[in-house]
Formats: C-alpha cells, structure tokens, sequence
C-alpha cells in the first residue's frame, strides 16, 4: 500500500513541539488548493464525462450510418441538414451543472474539514469552474473543427457545429463554449449553496421565485405580442451574442452563491 | 469578510471561550460556556451525546457560528480565520467526503492544507490500520472510516487539532492503537490535542484535563489529576458506613443487605486513616464513574446513551 507522496512544500519532519505559528495560511495557495479539490479525482473530470462523450458520439454515428444506409436522394440531405438540430453534446453541460451542484454540496463539507474558510473554498472552487469551463470548452471547439474537416465524421452528420453553437471563428466557438459551460457550473453552485444553507425548503423557494420569474417573462412577451421580435433577436444576435448575454445571470449566481455560502454550515 | 487582527491576551491559552452560547431555533445547545484549553495539553471533553461537544468543537473551528460569547483561538476569532484554521485539525465524527473520493484521494490532499504534515507517519498509520485506500469511501465500514479520520488528525501534526469521537467503528486493537500512536507522536512532538469522547476510562490516562458538559452547560473544568482523587468509595457494613459519611456530600449510594457502598468527595490522610480504624474499605473512583454520578446517571444509561 503506498501514499501518493505530495508535491506541495513541506517543511522537513523535525522532531520537538509543534510550533504554534505552524499553519500555513498563504491566501493564494490556500485558495489555489481549494480549486485543486475539486479536480483531485481524474476519473470524475476528464475521464467519465469523455467517455461518455464518446459514446453518444458513437450512438451518432450509428444513428446517421443507418439514416445513410436507409434513405437516398433530397430525403437524406434533408435528414442530415436536420441533425444540426442535435443537443447530443448537451450533456456536457449538464455535467458541469452536477459538477458545481456536487462541490458546494459535498466538496464543500470535506474543505472545511480541512480548515479551509468558506470565502477559501468559495473563491478556489469558482477558479475550478473557470479552469474546467475552458477545458471542456477547449475540447469541444477542437471537436468541432474535426467534425468539420472530416465532411461530419463521413456523413455529414452534426454534433458539435450544431446551430445552437455556430460555426464562427475560433475565438467565437471557444466562448459560446465556455461561456456556456459557466452558466450552467455557476447555475449548479448556486443551487448547492442554496441547498447547503437553508436545505429542501431552500431550494423549494428559489425554484418557485425562478419559475415565477420565466412565468412573468413569458406573459410579458406573449401580451405584448413580441415573440417575433424574440426570434428575430435570436437570429440576429447570433450564437454567441445570445451567450454573451448569459453571462449576466452567471455573474450574477456566482455572487449570489458565494453570499449564501458564506453563512452555511455543513449538517452531519 | 477579512479576518480580525491579531489581539494580543493577556493568557497564554490556545483557546480561550467567554460566555458562548449557541441556539440553533428554541434550542440551546451550549448554554453561556467559559473556559481555556492549555497549549501542548490534551484535553478531554466529555458528555453525552447530544450534551453540545460537537458544538463547541464546530464554533471553535469557525465551521459554525456562535449566537453570542467571545470565541479566542491562538488569541483571534476563528471564524473566517485562515491564519488561525491552518493551524487547526478538526477531525469529526460525521464528516463527509466527496462521493468519489477514495482515501488516496484523502492523504493526497490533506498535506496541502497542513503545514506539518508527515507522509511517512500517514503511510505506516495506513499499514498499522489496515486502510484500504483504494477503495471509495462510501463502501468503507464505520471502523475504516473512522481510521481516515485518526490518520490525517495524528499525520497532519496541527498546533490545534480536535478529534470529535475519532474511533467509532474501530475495535479494541485499532483503538488501542489509535491511543499509543497519540501518545507516542505527542511526546515527541506536543501540541494542544482536544479528544471528545463518551469512552472515558479508556482515555482517561491519556487526559491532563477534563471539561465536561453536560445539557449544554459546562459542570466540570478541572485537571484530570485533580479530578482522579476527588472522589472515593465507602464501602463497609451500612451502620459504619453512615456513621462516616454523616455530614459529607453523597454523590452515589449502593447497598445490598447489610453492606453499603457510598460515594462521597475527597478524603485526607486522617479521615482515611479513621476510615481504616473504622473497617472500612475505601477504593478510588475511575473517571468515568464519577462523571457518571455528576451528570446523574446509571453507568448502564451513560454507555447505551453515548
């Protein structure tokens, strides 16, 4: 049995007392270490979610060889201009959304068992997000640009250059990539926070305001007869300007998490 | 949410509490708490469960907050307090790990939040524990569970480090362990060590002093050596025995027959000698038992309740 020896400093093992200044509270390592928990286990961050990947790309290629295989002539090009249409690669998101749910739900416990502050933990974990965010970002924008080079992976087939994506530039596809997956992580750590703090009933509450909230803009634009205008503005702004927008709610549910967080307590 | 400057005290204490009072709703769960915790001691803090030790330990360690009372810890408040947290250990009872952790994961990242930290000691603890680490923490027994615990308190060698019932789970063998391996690394290397625990006369060698509380109120707060002599039982025939103990403090009476078995406060040497010169036997009373008779309980009671 053997212990993964650590690379961070440590002070050689001297023998005599403990001295009593002997903690080590540099605040950037101590929230740099924070953003390191919630990547400790490989399997969880990189490993599952792109096998998972994988496999639904392999269900797509099965479903589109069958479509290739079965329909011939204006049917087929119909059919695989329709899989722009895919959310095949939704899940990714959904992934972070868990992922930011799981940190400040369990994460979260386990860092103040370690001493760590809770403004520590809030700070190193919304670093986490970012750094995975643009990972998965990363990956997804490379993915792509494969799908593009390979004519659709040989079938013309659509995953990751989907409609709700785009097919801009580099710089545009890695945002709306990103910048999604931030919503969807901070969105996730909202709702732990709100969890972790107030419990069930929290989370009762916050669902009903939000549902009242869509409900309200719903009413809004259906009475003042404006949903075309709502499409139109969809169109226009494009993939990433409909992103960029998003980053507004994201801001705004990264401070609200780190507020709420910071009078919670973990329950045993 | 910037932490309080560094308050210089007039005590040396490593803790030191005035007046704490913690509600959670209509409860009060420690009730107006005053007292000091002595570097490079190890301090026990008893009662049962439910009584508010874990309390007082989450306030301590900034993971809840006080309702009223001032809260010192290396002479700041701890709450939000990285300077004083990175010098605490909280090793807890009920504490949760990440759902796909595996103990690995654990002693691969404790070391990067404890200066201290001393790899070699958590890989022998690991092997003297039987710890799988590979294994998710979630299928762990109790005892395996509690095992991680006791490793990172003991191996991250903290200036402060509590260990809130530290050994559930865990068999005589492990626990045993578990004592001589505190021991042994505190005397090589003291530090302020606080033990909550409901075993009392397993530690009770190992503790300099005593806090005990009990329905959220402090009744004990005395050196364990002070404690061990401050009790003793009478035990004679009933009409020798009550001529004795007339006018003295009770704290238990047992009798069966004709015999009697009373518990009463310290006694000096004269008294001992007139109890000798009386036919009576006197015998000292463990820790654990003269808790049990302060907190107003069966023995029985005490260790099915805990």
């Amino acid at each position: 049995m053997t212990i993964p020896s650590t690379t961070s400093s440590q002070t050689p093992t001297t023998s005599g007392p403990v001295p009593a200044s002997a903690g080590n509270p540099h605040p950037m390592n101590r929230i740099w270490n924070a953003a390191r928990l919630n990547f400790i286990n490989k399997w969880t961050v990189y490993w599952i979610p792109l096998m998972i990947l994988g496999f639904i790309w392999l269900i797509n290629m099965a479903i589109w060889w069958i479509i290739d295989a079965n329909v011939s002539g204006s049917d087929r090009q119909d059919a695989f201009q329709g899989t722009q249409w895919s959310g095949a690669s939704f899940y990714v998101f959904v992934y972070l959304l868990v992922i930011g749910v799981q940190s400040m739900n369990m994460t979260f416990a386990y860092a103040l068992g370690l001493s760590l502050t809770r403004r520590e933990f809030y700070l190193g974990s919304s670093l986490a997000f970012g750094v995975l965010s643009v990972a998965y970002g990363g990956v997804l924008t490379l993915l792509s640009y494969v799908e593009e080079w390979t004519n659709g992976w040989g079938f013309g087939g659509h995953m990751f250059t989907s409609v709700y994506f785009g097919a801009g530039p580099v710089w545009q596809r890695l945002f709306v990539f990103t910048a999604a997956m931030l919503f969807f992580a901070f969105i996730g750590a909202v709702s732990g926070s709100i969890f972790m703090r107030w419990r069930t009933n929290g989370l009762l509450i916050a669902g009903a305001i939000t549902m009242l909230l869509v409900l309200g803009a719903i009413a809004l634009v259906t009475f003042t007869q404006s949903w075309p205008l709502v499409g139109e503005w969809f169109v226009a702004s494009g993939p990433h300007g409909v992103v960029a927008w998003t980053l507004i709610p994201t801001a705004l549910a990264a401070i609200a998490g780190y507020f709420i967080l910071s009078r919670a307590t973990p329950k045993g | 949410m910037t932490s309080s400057s560094p308050s210089s005290t007039a005590s040396s204490a490593v803790v030191s509490v005035h007046g704490l009072t913690k509600r959670f709703g209509k409860v009060t769960a420690v009730d107006n708490a005053s007292f000091e915790i002595q570097p490079n001691t190890i301090t026990g803090l008893l009662g049962r469960n439910g009584a508010g030790k874990t309390t007082i330990m989450q306030v301590l360690t900034g993971q809840d907050f006080a309702t009223s009372g001032d809260v010192r810890v290396f002479g700041e408040h701890p709450t939000e307090n990285a300077r004083v947290l990175s010098r605490i250990s909280f090793i807890k009872e009920s504490q949760r790990y990440p759902d796909d952790f595996q103990p690995k994961h654990v002693f691969q990242s404790a070391p990067w939040f404890f200066e201290n930290w001393d790899a070699d000691f958590a890989a022998q603890l690991v092997e003297e524990f039987r710890l799988p680490v590979n294994r998710r923490i979630k299928k762990l027994s109790r005892g395996q569970l509690s095992a991680v615990g006791v490793i990172v308190g003991l191996a991250s060698r903290a200036p402060l480090t509590f260990f809130d019932e530290p050994y559930l789970g865990l068999d005589a063998v492990a626990r045993q362990l578990f004592y001589d391996r505190l021991l042994a690394d505190f005397a090589e290397h003291p530090r302020t060590v606080v033990l909550s625990t409901h075993l009392i006369d397993e530690v009770s060698q190992l503790l300099e002093h005593v806090l005990v509380i009990d329905q959220g109120t402090l009744i004990i707060d005395e050196p364990a050596e002070t404690l061990r002599g401050s009790a003793t039982t009478v035990v004679g025939t009933r009409t020798a025995v009550d001529a004795f103990v007339a006018g003295r403090d009770v704290l238990h009476r047992d009798g069966i027959g004709g015999l009697a078995s009373v518990t009463v406060g310290r006694l000096d040497a004269d008294e001992r000698r007139e109890a000798a010169q009386a036919g009576l036997e006197l015998s000292p009373v463990s820790l654990q038992q003269l808790i049990v008779r302060k907190t107003n309980l069966t023995e029985k009671e005490f260790e099915t309740q805990s």
